[in-house]
């Protein structure tokens, strides 16, 4: 089965709230018409509120964070205590018992950091979708002052979302059919 | 497997005294009274252990390397000297020897510091140093409080002229540069004398005085005494006993008479080498 | 209340400013990277000696086992503290005036810490033989001894090097986005692989927000227990004036201490050669000021404290280690190091020298030597006057040694060099996030203004009616 062809259209904004305006539109003709499948904001900086407009986003990091952590604590206990007694022979040093828990608690600490570290950027890297190429339409001014809109739209009505993102104020509006 | 190992023996493994149950602790006694400074232990230990003679210039720069040293310190005269003090070279009541080595703690600091376990602590009580496993981060000697840790800062052994190498002991390892080293007890002698018990058939038990450490054999008044702790009749135990000394025991409690200390025990280093105090004529 | 002063910097003007940063180096620049590069040579030369004859060339002894090798790493890994540190606290307590200043504090941080991490190796008697200290599984069961904490200082500085790495590299995505955007060539490429992709969508910008609040929550204790496990190298040991209680806390304010000092230092001076003067404003180093004062008299406070607990426990040994230090060989080091670091950070408490740019700069080097000063003072008079009075010498060190040392600062300066030329200094999304809600912030006081204005125009008209 072939895939269905994707049509992109992407309208390029000089304000936030100019974006935020047609992102409302959108939704409106969008209850009207049926005609939006996917809006996506790209920004130069970070936008918290953007949630509030496009929906929340699913992404728990967190809970990568959390057991990766806990799998780091585990890890460099059994790493650390296992070594004291896998030794060639065990080691008793210092007067003190061969598993010196005191001890063992600081390699504990840093495992558990090191290991919640890793696990937050391979969380970071699944939830953002990165690495990833470029789409065509993409333009570097965005990564400057600009704010742009990309709207997944079914091919026939890409008018009425055109007409709908120049009404807005769209500084330039790019259409991309893969 | 490794895990399954810990967790039946994790109570052994979380035990304070590990070698509880072994019979040897291999212990010394070092009566100061007969000491007369006269540095024949050290030159035996030269060599026995294959020390370098690193030379006057090395020597001035801190590089020796005597396992065994006596230290000398001027001793004071209490209240009024007989002799004005400024106009003569040396104190009035002479010099104190202390011959010094490794004293072999039972709560060495300088095991667990070590980055790569080249140190630890044997069966018999001994504080063993793994020479190949050394890197030379050299915190053992940092924290050794007796400072009887001695570091290899240079290959000595390329310097040795070149027939010295036939009287280089082939029992004892050349230390290469790197490497730190220090007082074993001649564990080489120590090893051999177990080897021979086993062949005799007792394992447990070495006969007091089947062998001798170099420093105790070179002694010319006989002030080293060496040998197990944990033998109740042996020379050194009977020795510490009466001087009542105990392991275990950071400040000592004892009548007035008796001469035996352990040094800079405080620290709570468990050292098994124990001096006997000298007694002047005039604190008699 | 707050400042709006960066509000009317234009984001185009922001790309422009720290991209140019990025082009055509100067002469002097290479000049400055040849001086560096000729240093590590020099001090790579006295490393391959060291390395051939043995460590006695260093001039170390008994009772003298460590010296210039481990203060210079203590130093090193103190100076890379506050970068990433500070840049977490600030972030988490949401400071904006952090954002200017973050990105080259943070690769002092890293570079700190690769200068840092050569001297435990170049220190150790069998270099060749230094991989024997990491827990690789083998066939003997040999392992590493995790009692030590020099394995504890390995697992925090590795574990510290690379999440410093992770929180620079991903806090400079959307900046190496906005440089591939703008470049050519060979870099066109290094940046298009650095940046993966960033292309500031919304579901990026919320993942990475996260990700970068999580990653300072961690780097937070990681920090703090980096400078405390460096600390333990001396305070787990029994030597006197080494096994000290309150030297964790210590070591990780004077960690804080230099490294602010050092960012001082930088920011002078990245903002003199790149013309910085629009993004690091003087309330930015009036701040930093402050705070660097703050952190002196915590230094401050816990180096008397320890002096004075010193002399009330009259302990024999810590005592004469204490008086060996005022008045023995070293003193001038000890009173040099007082003199620099306790005295004279009292002249930031005076607004004049706060607002003065290069009244700064050369007092953020006093306070350095002070603290350099300082590592040097804890490793080598307790040494010098150990529990074994036979043992006790003097020792300076040698040429090779101080031969070292130089360099690891010609190190430092060329990495850094190198980091300021290929990747830009001065976060620029941020710095336009500080312009955007300071301008809105503004924007909303004048609203407030105005309103005000209205209602009492309404209740004069309604008084007249």
């Amino acid at each position: 089965m072939r895939r269905r062809k994707k049509h992109f259209l992407f309208g390029v904004y000089d304000d936030f709230d100019k974006a935020r305006d047609v992102v409302s539109e959108l939704k409106m003709l969008d209850l009207k018409e049926m005609v939006v499948d996917n809006i996506e904001l790209y920004s130069p900086i970070e936008h918290p509120e953007v949630e509030e407009i496009l929906g929340e986003f699913h992404q728990p990091i967190q809970r990568f964070t959390f057991f990766g952590a806990i799998t780091g604590a585990i890890c460099a206990f059994l790493l650390v205590a296992g070594a004291a007694q896998a030794m060639f022979t065990v080691q008793p040093q210092g007067g003190k018992p061969v598993i010196p828990l005191p001890m063992d608690i600081v390699i504990t600490y840093e495992g558990t950091i090191m290991f919640g570290v890793y696990s937050t950027i391979i969380a970071f890297l699944i939830y953002s979708g990165m690495p990833k190429r470029l789409k065509k339409y993409y333009t570097q001014k965005v990564s400057e002052d600009q704010i742009g809109i990309e709207v997944e739209v079914v091919a026939e009505k890409s008018d009425l979302v055109r007409a709908a993102l120049e009404k807005c104020g769209a500084v330039e509006i790019r259409e991309v059919t893969q | 497997m490794t895990l399954k190992r810990m967790l039946e023996n994790w109570s052994d493994l979380r035990k304070q005294d590990y070698y509880e149950d072994e019979p040897y602790m291999w212990g010394m006694s070092i009566d100061l009274n007969k000491c007369i400074g006269c540095g024949s232990c050290v030159t035996a230990c030269y060599a026995e252990n294959n020390l370098p003679v690193v030379g006057k210039e090395r020597y001035s720069t801190g590089h020796s390397m005597h396992w065994m040293r006596i230290e000398r310190y001027w001793e004071e005269p209490e209240g009024e000297a007989d002799i004005d003090i400024k106009e003569s070279e040396y104190p009035e009541r002479g010099a104190h020897y202390t011959p010094m080595m490794c004293q072999q703690c039972n709560h060495a600091p300088c095991e667990p510091v070590c980055p790569v376990a080249a140190t630890y602590h044997t069966p018999d009580g001994l504080n063993a140093q793994v020479y190949n496993r050394c890197v030379g981060s050299r915190y053992c000697g940092n924290n050794c409080p007796y400072k009887v840790r001695y570091f290899n800062f240079f290959d000595f052994f390329k310097d040795l002229p070149s027939p010295l190498e036939m009287q280089l002991n082939p029992d004892v390892s050349v230390r290469s540069k790197g490497v730190m080293e220090k007082c074993t007890f001649c564990v080489q002698r120590i090893r051999s004398a177990k080897d021979a018990a086993e062949d005799e058939g007792h394992r447990d038990y070495i006969e007091d005085g089947t062998f001798q450490t170099a420093c105790q054999q070179t002694c010319p008044t006989e002030a080293i005494v060496f040998g197990n702790l944990k033998d109740e009749q042996s020379q050194v135990k009977q020795s510490w006993v009466s001087h009542e000394v105990e392991l275990n025991h950071f400040e000592q409690d004892k009548s007035e008479d008796v001469r035996g200390y352990r040094v800079l025990e405080e620290l709570n280093v468990e050292p098994c080498v124990m001096y006997l105090d000298r007694v002047r004529d005039t604190e008699v | 209340m707050s400042d709006y002063s960066m509000k009317d910097i234009e984001w185009a003007k922001i790309n422009r400013d720290v991209l140019a940063s990025l082009e055509s180096p100067r002469k002097e620049f290479w000049i400055v990277l040849g001086v560096c590069l000729v240093l590590v040579l020099c001090g790579v030369a006295a490393e391959a000696y060291q390395y051939n004859e043995g460590l006695g060339v260093a001039l170390m002894d008994r009772p003298h086992f460590w010296q210039l090798y481990i203060s210079n790493f203590v130093f090193w890994i103190g100076m890379s503290h506050s970068g990433t540190l500070l840049s977490a606290i600030l972030l988490l307590t949401q400071a904006d005036w952090r954002k200017p200043i973050y990105r080259f504090a943070e690769a002092m941080t890293l570079f700190s810490i690769l200068t840092a991490a050569i001297f435990p190796v170049i220190h150790l008697g069998r270099v060749w033989n230094m991989y024997w200290v990491l827990p690789y599984p083998n066939e003997r069961t040999i392992w590493p001894n995790f009692r030590s904490p020099l394995l504890w200082d390995a697992a925090a500085i590795t574990t510290y090097a690379t999440s410093s790495i992770l929180f620079l590299y991903v806090g400079m995505i959307p900046d190496l986005a906005i440089c591939r955007d703008n470049a050519k060539g060979w870099r066109k490429k290094l940046y298009t692989a650095l940046s993966i992709g960033w292309m500031g969508r919304a579901s990026e910008w919320l993942a990475f927000r996260k990700t970068y609040v999580l990653l300072a929550c961690f780097l937070v204790p990681l920090a703090v227990s980096v400078h405390s496990i460096v600390a333990s190298d001396f305070a787990m040991s029994i030597m006197p004036d080494w096994h000290i209680t309150s030297f964790p806390p210590y070591f990780v304010a004077g960690a804080l201490y230099s490294g602010c000092a050092a960012i001082i230092t930088l920011f002078v001076l990245l903002r003199y050669v790149f013309k910085f003067e629009a993004y690091m404003t003087t309330e930015i180093m009036d701040k930093t000021a402050k705070l660097t004062f703050a952190i002196a008299m915590v230094w401050n406070y816990l180096n008397l404290s320890e002096y004075a607990s010193i002399w009330y426990s009259n302990d024999m040994f810590e005592k004469e280690v204490l008086m060996e230090k005022f008045f023995g060989p070293y003193h001038w080091v000890v009173w040099g190091m007082l003199l620099c670091a306790t005295v004279a950070p009292f002249a930031m408490a005076f607004k004049k020298v706060r607002h003065n740019m290069w009244a700064m700069f050369w007092l953020s080097l006093v306070l350095q030597l002070g603290m350099w000063l300082e590592r040097f003072q804890i490793v080598s008079p307790p040494l010098a006057s150990n529990h074994e009075p036979w043992t006790w010498a003097v020792v300076w060190p040698g040429l090779v040694q101080l031969t070292i040392t130089v360099a690891s600062f010609g190190w430092f300066t060329m990495l850094f060099l190198i980091f300021c030329k290929v990747f830009p200094s001065v976060s620029m999304y941020e710095v336009k996030e500080m312009v955007f809600h300071r301008r809105k912030a503004s924007s909303r006081t004048e609203m407030e203004d105005l309103n005000k204005v209205k209602d009492e125009m309404i209740k004069q008209e309604e008084g007249l009616s």
